[in-house]
């Protein structure tokens, strides 16, 4: 977690040499005195330069990356669909494969037809069903967040959603590859199967306005990222997805806190709260209910619960999940989803 | 103190005393692209939820928010110079500011998409490397950035073009020649009236904010992404735009009163964009006001 200094009398110094060149962090000294620092920069790091500009800022209104915050800023490796070689090398790759347009390859079992056992029997059955229905609801969640980028709320809200949006996909994707999935399976799992064989948590049908938006985001970090926690530490995939999970889960809150304090939004808030809070009982809820069920699900509500606000209406013990939910939040995306897609042979869109 | 460009003028940071005329010039600049990266990007985000797999969809969703980033930064920009973001769009709704031709309108097949933003693109390109040469430094830094996401989106967009003309059917293929001659001329609009005669009495020329002239720009641009499509295998009609044996480029002069009927709200999506961004901030100002705790 990034973190604040507490050396107050430590000042941090930037100088540019040439209106063209970057201000460089150069150092720091110790100034007893905040009037004094600047000067005291000056005579530290300015005496061989002809400076262009020269910035001083007290070590203490800084917020510093910490270095077990490095995995979440190594953006190269955990978004390479954002570099610029990506679109060229995907092509390459693409025109060097065999047959390009062929029928798609075997997929798992049950791939096309809904959520599965995991077919490398690597995680037992419960979290072999869960994770799924999870990437079902980070598919759907993902889309929606997308369309928030443009919805304005503020412009580095609009940033920020449009990250978790980009990693919500990701993820949902990363937990297919765990799976046994390719990438074309995983395409044609998230965009060919009918809405009936969708088993989305009842949160996806509240995906509406902002509030909702808001607790559904957080109630899938925190399942996502407990859930996460279970292979943590034999999977770095699931290490990474439960790190960024954490971060949107503390994003989400920081949403809770502020809507349900505003005088203006904090009644429409407690409402948005209680429902999707009341449908979330099915997070956990593809496949038996046992012992791990319940103790994850228990996880979840010390989450939710920790978010800082009262009146969760999570239910104690884990819902089942019933197929064909969704409603019109599920269709509109499946259906919008199609539109390009179905007018293209088989494997064309990677 | 301010120091000195190339061509001997004057360079300023946010700070520096600097003639009104360069504050409030660079202010209108950083204005203007913040209010057109904004709205510019709705075209492409109502094809977000569309875009055919789930990686295509990933890079969608990255340009969408890098634009969104344009304008964050270009309102920044524009912020410190005494423009409240807020205002940014507002003044768009109330009519006291407009945004471009080329986001009057929509797309409308998948096939279209590709040419058109590689055609958006690249124009904003040649844009943004001029005009990151301006004497107002914190606007040439926001470019920087921005143009090279720009090279980023420029990728993505060839690579979609490309994957259409390379997998899809003759109907589809026709219908990425036909986005090509239907945003040509819309683009070649977009980099603004012929100027080679009246650049040098340019105000925003004469104090360095506006280093290139429209002319100047959008010969380089034909000489960089002709050549693009033509490798991509595509008819380029004559008539459209032709390289001359000394190199210039000939086009089809774009009809300059129907494109001022266009940016003045006469274009096909012009109510469109307007309605979205109504409605976006009704939805959600009360929410904006929560997150900053400030009524
Ligand atoms: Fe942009
Ligand atoms: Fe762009």
């Amino acid at each position: 977690m990034p973190h604040v200094p507490t050396d107050t009398d430590v000042y941090e110094v930037f100088a540019q040499t040439g209106s063209g060149s970057p201000l460089n962090h150069v150092g720091s000294l110790v100034a007893p005195r905040r009037d004094a620092a600047w000067h005291l920069a000056k005579e530290t790091y300015g005496r061989r330069d002809d400076l262009f500009r020269l910035w001083v800022v007290r070590r203490t209104d800084l917020i510093v990356s910490s270095a077990d915050d490095r995995g979440l800023l190594a953006a190269k490796t955990r978004m390479p669909h954002r570099q610029p070689g990506f679109p060229t090398t995907r092509r390459r790759d693409r025109s060097a494969a065999p047959d390009t347009a062929a029928p798609p390859q075997q997929q798992p079992d049950g791939a096309a037809s809904g959520p599965c056992d995991d077919p490398r029997g690597a995680t037992g059955p419960a979290p072999g069903r869960l994770w799924p229905a999870l990437a079902e609801d980070l598919f759907v969640l993902g889309n929606r967040l997308g369309e928030r980028i443009v919805d304005y709320i503020d412009l580095e809200e609009s940033l920020a959603v449009g990250s978790i949006g980009q990693e919500a996909l990701a993820h949902a994707e990363t937990i297919l590859t765990l799976h046994g999935f390719d990438a074309s399976a995983a395409d044609a799992h998230f965009f060919e199967r009918p809405q009936e064989q969708w088993r989305v948590s009842r949160v996806i049908g509240r995906l509406g306005d902002w509030p909702s938006t808001v607790v559904c985001g957080l109630v899938i970090a925190a399942a996502v990222s407990v859930l996460a926690e279970e292979r943590a530490g034999d999977e770095p995939a699931f290490a990474a997805i439960r790190d960024e999970q954490l971060v949107h889960l503390d994003h989400w809150r920081r949403w809770v806190r502020a809507l349900a304090a505003w005088p203006e939004t904090s009644e429409e808030f407690t409402r948005a709260f209680t429902e999707v809070t009341h449908c979330a009982g099915d997070l956990f809820g593809a496949g038996p209910q046992d012992a791990l069920t319940d103790a994850l699900h228990a996880r979840l509500a010390a989450l939710v619960g920790d978010s800082g606000v009262p009146g969760s209406r999570l239910p104690h013990l884990p819902v089942p999940r019933a197929a064909g939910t969704g409603g019109s939040v599920l269709a509109d995306c499946l259906a919008r989803g199609r539109l390009v897609r179905a007018h293209y042979a088989p494997q064309v869109f990677l | 103190m301010p120091t000195a460009t190339a061509a001997g003028l004057r360079c300023y940071e946010l700070w520096d005393p600097m003639p009104d005329e360069v504050r409030e010039g660079a202010r209108r600049f950083a204005t203007v692209q913040a209010l057109n990266e904004l709205v510019g990007v709705l075209p492409f985000a109502e094809w977000l939820d569309r875009a055919p797999s789930c990686t295509r969809r990933q890079m969608l969703m990255a340009k969408v928010q890098d634009e969104v980033g344009h304008g964050h930064v270009a309102a920044r920009v524009a912020e410190d110079l005494g423009m409240p973001r807020e205002r940014i769009l507002v003044d768009y709704l109330e009519g006291r500011s407009k945004v471009h031709n080329i986001f009057h309108y929509s797309f409308a097949s998948w096939e279209e998409f590709g040419p058109g933003l590689l055609l958006m693109n690249s124009a904003a390109i040649f844009q943004f490397r001029s005009l990151m040469k301006g004497v107002y430094l914190p606007y040439g830094r926001a470019l920087r950035k921005i143009e090279r996401e720009e090279s980023f989106h420029y990728q993505h967009a060839l690579d979609l073009t490309h994957e259409v003309l390379t997998h899809g059917d003759a109907e589809q293929r026709r219908r990425v020649q036909e986005g090509f001659e239907t945003w040509l001329p819309r683009v070649l609009a977009y980099l603004g009236p012929p100027d080679t005669e009246t650049l040098h009495a340019n105000r925003m020329h004469q104090i360095g904010l506006k280093p290139d002239g429209n002319d100047e720009l959008r010969q380089a641009w034909l000489s960089k992404i002709i050549p693009v499509f033509e490798k991509l295998g595509m008819h380029v009609d004559p008539a459209l735009a032709r390289q001359l044996p000394s190199g210039e480029w000939e086009f089809a002069m774009p009809d300059w009163a129907e494109v001022k009927k266009v940016i003045a709200g006469g274009g096909p999506a012009s109510q469109r964009r307007l309605d979205w961004v109504r409605g976006a901030l009704d939805r959600n100002t009360r929410y904006r006001r929560a997150l900053r705790g400030v009524a």
